[in-house]
């Protein structure tokens, strides 16, 4: 253990001063359910820690149809919470209890692949971050904020404080693939959300996890699919496009070819459940 | 920056412990105070043998930073074994014969414990949910199950007994 400083703020002002004042060097930590295991096996070996836990960015209010997630609200609360069905389907696909007891969803941002299953939810979902600086705060939709493995767009002065997400009623569909029933790294992660205008998809977002650097839209497949009834050959072409833009990769749970395979079998059997008929619900 | 005092609750009592910074609360329970009922298995949070209790919610010790639990409350296996006899769950893990080696029990029953807490009568499938985070490579879980719904019967017969 070489950590010489350990910081807890106790309010985001304080955790902004302390960002200033250590500068990159300064690691911050949230729920420490992906910085612990690096620290305790040596493969970190940060000098200065920032825990945020005691920080007061751990809130959830809804406001305006709009859900308002502090950036250190444990996975448990997004289970406990009900206005976005989708998000608690994800947290209960997530991790185990005591996990996610500490894991938190801004964490998730930050967690690599195939870890970081909440944000494919986010993404389908629309989300926005809200990323807090000295000069103030901007607002990113969450799809600019990923630029690469592990890299985003925060800057080195910046903390990410909130995610919303807007309250809609539309049907989801939120699909996590894995080795085994529970608290497994995903083969693949799919998260779909259909508007309807009508009988026709007005529009469509597939957010697909564990299959690029972080979590990523598969546009060609969204495309395909406006316009349609949702049918059977509308939801196999949708299947079979939803791999391009995939950078499958391969790791101790599955070869890049497997999970190829499996993008377009998950996204078929995610469009099925919300296909006309298939008795789905608005969850 | 030197070494921090640290206080907070260990099955009641208030403890104060002297601290580098970011020692696990898992290293300080076993090799500052002596409490070894919690295991280390990982340290990564995959294995859920140093599962305690925090305001009686479960959370990986080994993941903790003890100066993140200042002030609360912490529930170990120590915490729950009365002095007399045995918790209504270490009595049905020892009759179930739900552990062989040992090594994951003590987080097993503090999962269980939790679990039980949130719900007194859960069903064989919440029992396996809220055991997903804790491994067990003796058993195959089985006994385990069968514990700690035999745990949930014994005590309700229990309170029933009480409230009579």
């Amino acid at each position: 253990m070489t950590v010489k400083s350990y910081f807890l703020p106790r309010s985001l002002p304080e955790a902004l001063r302390l960002l200033q004042l250590h500068g990159p060097e300064l690691l911050v930590m949230a729920g420490g359910t992906v910085a612990m295991p690096l620290i305790n096996e040596g493969i970190s070996l940060p000098e200065a820690v920032m825990g945020l836990r005691l920080a007061g960015l751990d809130r959830l209010d809804r406001t305006d149809g709009t859900l308002r997630i502090g950036a250190t609200a444990t996975l448990t609360q997004m289970l406990d919470q009900d206005a976005v069905p989708m998000l608690r389907e994800a947290a209960r696909n997530t991790a185990s209890w005591s996990i996610r007891n500490m894991g938190t969803v801004g964490g998730n941002l930050f967690t690599p692949p195939p870890g970081g299953d909440v944000a494919v939810a986010l993404l389908a979902l629309d989300a926005s971050v809200t990323l807090a600086g000295a000069r103030g705060e901007r607002v990113l939709p969450l799809g600019d904020f990923f630029t690469g493995f592990m890299t985003n767009e925060l800057a080195a002065d910046e903390l990410l404080v909130e995610i919303q997400v807007p309250i809609r009623s539309e049907p989801t569909a939120y699909m996590k693939f894995g080795r085994k029933h529970a608290n497994t790294p995903a083969v693949v992660t799919v998260a779909v959300r259909i508007e309807w205008h009508e009988d026709r998809v007005a529009d469509a977002r597939i957010a697909l996890g564990a299959v690029g650097p972080y979590p990523i839209r598969a546009r060609q497949a969204e495309r395909l699919l406006v316009g349609t009834g949702l049918d059977a050959d509308a939801i196999a072409a949708a299947a079979v496009a939803a791999t391009q833009g995939c950078e499958p990769f391969t790791d101790g749970i599955a070869t890049d070819w497997y999970r190829r395979k499996m993008v377009s079998l998950f996204v078929g059997r995610a469009l099925e459940q919300l296909a006309p008929g298939a008795g789905a619900e608005g969850r | 920056m030197a070494s921090t005092i640290v206080t907070f609750e260990l099955g009641g009592r208030e403890v104060e412990v002297m601290v580098k910074p970011m020692t696990t609360l898992q290293s300080v329970l076993r090799n500052q105070l002596g409490f070894t009922a919690t295991k280390e298995g990982c340290r990564q949070g995959g294995c859920g043998s140093c599962t305690v209790l925090v305001n009686g919610e479960p959370m990986m010790s080994c993941l903790l930073p003890v100066e993140d639990v200042a002030g609360q409350r912490v529930t170990t296996l120590e915490s729950i074994t009365p002095a007399e006899g045995l918790h209504p769950l270490q009595r049905a893990f020892l009759d179930a014969n739900a552990f062989q080696c040992g090594y994951c029990t003590p987080g097993m029953v503090m999962i269980s414990k939790a679990l039980l807490d949130h719900d007194p009568a859960p069903s064989d499938d919440d029992i396996r949910q809220a055991l997903t985070g804790n491994i067990c490579r003796c058993t195959g879980y089985r006994p385990i199950v069968r514990a700690v719904q035999a745990a949930a019967e014994a005590m309700s017969d229990d309170a029933g007994e009480q409230a009579r």
